[in-house]
């Protein structure tokens, strides 16, 4: 296949490349090198500590139910399959694209045949994935090493379960938009993701009402062996199981499940895609942050999530300078949702944490579920501070050219989404400790968590893309970065929020002491953000 | 003469939006054609169904007495867009390598050192795809179109982005283009981009063709109507009602 070699040297050109750009420029290294310095001290630390006895763990022998090791086993699995069903919804929405548009300007118009390129992007796609599971390890081996006998086989088989995980989902997400544009059947895909989400709460729900209390029950179907059956997810935990089970058999079993599921979704894909450079047309250039400029004049990237795209709006003005930028946000946010300071999703997420309220005081629930929702929301929220969509103002000229000032620009490009905050934690709260009795000072303490969590989101957003010029170092600093602030903020805040849970039991006193934490992370993060805006530089390309 | 490329009826729907609305032309070999209309008139759009990027809602397209989406189709072809995208990390040497490799053009190396003199990016040929300028982009994409020596090309607002004296560059290849026998279709909004060097000039609006005629008939059609300029003609064939 022409195409597959002429791709193979197009990419290694490109890797050769950058390593000469990262020889040109060794500086670049040193953020890498302290990574890997960590991760070898903490891989030594490790494995150098005193060997647990977990090894003689019988998993299947156990009568008495380790609620501990269900609840740590199903939520992991809980979270890999929200994830997992989360992108299967998401190509319902939009396709997702292997290329860039220089592939669409120079190698579409080419001789070459869609399927090849399809076919070599799509089994490229196992690189990040397999690179992931390499980084995965290397953390986390040690502390494997330390608590259970991990050999080589053991080994491959978490590289490769973490790895094909994160691999299988493009080309599925490629195949359900492929069938979409191809027999125009989006609502029925739609209607069987979100039925799988439904049978999945059951799965949590029904054990948790059936057991004596909810948190205990509620992962026992979820955590049990028979699960590993469950396609992709399953598979994966079976097979990164065996350095437990030891049953080399059952992870080639998974693994082989794997291989053939990709086969069939690779023909299916073929066979279905035609000519599929349309599908892929916009999310490429979505993806090169270009799509306004490609179409010409009116969609901007943002509205591709509007609910209300054509609504006519006559907005006041909210003044001069910088109070534009969040006019602009107003309307953006009266086209994306019903109402631009209270949305769909925040009634919803409103609704179901003052159900929780409603549950919590009967003797077969518990109040604890409502504050891990609440301790959700606060996760939740520096996820959104993260994927903040409208950073695209930063790209956008004007944005530099407003004559304002930095901080002013800043404030205003954030307010909405901090007014948004305060409005839906609000709506949630008050009834919340209203109906459920919680301790008052979670009326402050919680919107007060969401908006530091967001703010460390943003700023862990904001400080690579504009201070680093690398595309690349962006991409590996990110992580770090969120590392580091997990390790020496978050993590020391977690702690003292949960040491003074545990002594006290009060969750008020644990919330108080993580929004603490939260604040002052928050505060050096914003602080490093409104010092590195003033270097913000507009790069038309 | 026999056409090269062959347009029939083509349809191009955006779910509620005719983009472009049941189109015929043809383009005999060695013509030059201007395809003109104000933003939005479905100009893009038809170059970007011709060469296979867009799906056609209804019609057929031949290239060569090829189905268009054909990979014989695709080798009588160039096609040059109106954002010049580059892969950022291969230098222009390799893009012309890699466009060698993708046409299968023989004995490419002094056909692309020369291309690359008459863009004047020879003294660049090391530079990455994301250090250069839009319009040295806008360079390299012609100079990629125009290594396999295709039979047909299509430029999508070629001068927009180009430096005076690429624009001028670009007018003269497109003479040398047409002495060589290449047929061209740009697409531009900018009547004095086409108005020296095609032979015919096809004028869209709202997604039609709405003037079809070389451009000494037009002419003629201009002056005989009140002493108007093509520019007035086309202003006046383009204006809302």
């Amino acid at each position: 296949m022409n195409e597959v070699r002429l791709l193979l040297s197009k990419d290694l050109w490109i890797f050769r490349n950058n390593l000469l750009l990262i020889l040109r420029n060794p500086l670049r290294l040193i953020p890498y090198g302290i990574a890997g310095a960590y991760f070898f001290y903490m891989y030594t630390q490790r494995i150098s500590g005193s060997k647990e006895v977990t090894s003689d763990l019988n998993l299947d022998a156990a009568s008495e139910v380790d609620v501990a090791m269900q609840n740590v086993i199903g939520g992991v699995t809980a979270l890999a399959l929200f994830f997992f069903l989360f992108q299967l919804f998401r190509a319902t929405k939009k396709n997702i694209t292997f290329f860039k548009m220089a592939d669409v300007n120079l190698l579409f118009t080419a001789p070459v045949k869609p399927e090849n390129l399809l076919l070599y992007y799509m089994v490229r796609t196992i690189l990040p994935s397999l690179g992931g599971s390499l980084l995965f390890l290397a953390y986390s081996g040690g502390q494997l090493a330390r608590d259970f006998d991990v050999d080589f086989l053991g080994a491959f088989f978490l590289v490769v379960g973490f790895a094909l995980f994160f691999f299988l989902i493009s080309p599925l997400r490629f195949l359900i938009y492929t069938l979409h544009t191809r027999f125009g059947i989006l609502e029925p895909l739609r209607a069987g993701v979100l039925g799988v989400g439904v049978v999945f709460a059951a799965l949590v729900l029904l054990p948790g009402f059936m057991a004596p209390v909810f948190y205990e029950g509620m992962f026992a179907w979820i955590s049990s062996p028979w699960f590993d059956l469950f396609p992709v997810v399953g598979w994966s935990r079976g097979m990164m199981s065996y350095f437990v089970t030891g049953n080399w058999l059952l992870s080639l079993g998974y693994l082989l499940l794997y291989c053939l599921t990709y086969f069939a979704v690779v023909k299916l894909v073929i066979q279905f895609s035609g000519h599929y450079y349309e599908d892929v047309l916009e999310s490429t250039q979505s993806n090169e942050d270009q799509l306004e400029k490609a179409k010409g004049n009116k969609e901007v990237t943002e509205d591709a999530y509007s609910l209300n795209s054509k609504k006519q709006l006559a907005l006041p003005e909210f003044g001069v300078g910088a109070k534009a930028i969040y006019w602009r946000n107003y309307v953006q946010g009266s086209r994306q949702d019903f109402h631009p300071l209270f949305g769909l999703y925040s009634i919803g997420m409103a609704v179901l944490g003052i159900v929780l309220a409603v549950l919590s005081p009967f003797d077969w629930f518990s109040h604890k579920v409502l504050y891990g929702y609440l301790v959700l929301l606060i996760g939740f929220y520096f996820m959104a501070g993260i994927g903040r969509a409208n950073i695209g103002d930063l790209k956008k000229p004007w944005f530099i050219l407003i004559p304002a000032s930095w901080s002013a620009k800043y404030w205003n490009m954030i307010k909405l989404d901090l007014i948004q905050t305060v409005l839906f934690a609000g709506v949630l709260i008050l009834p919340a400790v209203w109906i459920a009795e919680l301790n008052v000072w979670l009326i402050l303490l919680f919107p007060l968590g969401m908006i530091f969590s967001y703010l460390i989101g943003l700023g862990v957003n904001l400080i690579p893309q504009i201070g680093l010029d690398e595309g690349w170092d962006r991409i590996l600093i990110k992580p770090l970065m969120i590392g580091g602030i997990i390790l020496f903020g978050l993590v020391p805040t977690i702690f003292f929020s949960g040491l003074l849970l545990g002594v006290t039991g009060q969750f008020v006193y644990g919330l108080g002491a993580g929004v603490i934490g939260l604040g002052l992370v928050a505060a050096l993060v914003t602080h490093v953000t409104m010092d590195i805006l003033k270097r913000l530089e507009f790069k038309e390309m | 003469m026999e056409s090269i490329l062959s347009v029939s009826h083509l349809s191009k729907k955006y779910e509620m939006q005719n983009a472009v609305q049941d189109i015929s032309f043809e383009l005999a070999g060695g013509e030059v054609v201007g395809l003109l209309g104000p933003n939005g008139a479905g100009k893009s759009t038809t170059m970007k169904c011709i060469v296979g990027l867009l799906r056609k809602t209804a019609g057929e397209i031949s290239i060569g007495g090829y189905d268009h989406l054909t990979v014989e189709a695709k080798r009588l072809f160039s096609y040059i867009p109106e954002t010049p995208y580059v892969y950022d990390l291969l230098t222009i040497w390799e893009h012309m390598q890699f466009i060698a490799q993708a046409y299968g053009v023989k004995d490419w190396k002094p056909k692309a050192l020369e291309l690359l003199e008459l863009y004047e990016l020879e003294d660049k040929q090391k530079k990455l795809g994301r250090d250069l300028s839009k319009g040295m982009r806008q360079k390299l994409s012609i100079c990629c179109a125009l290594l396999p020596d295709p039979q047909l090309l299509f430029f999508d607002e070629p001068m927009i982005g180009l430096d005076p004296k690429a624009i001028k560059n670009t007018k003269n290849l497109f003479k040398t283009l047409k002495d060589e026998g290449k047929t061209i279709l740009v697409s531009t909004h900018l009547i004095e981009g086409v108005e020296s060097i095609a032979d015919r000039i096809m004028i869209m609006k709202d997604g039609q063709i709405i003037g079809n005629d070389s451009i000494a008939n037009l002419k003629l059609q201009a002056e005989s109507g009140s002493g108007l300029s093509l520019e007035d003609l086309f202003l006046e064939l383009t204006k809302d009602e």
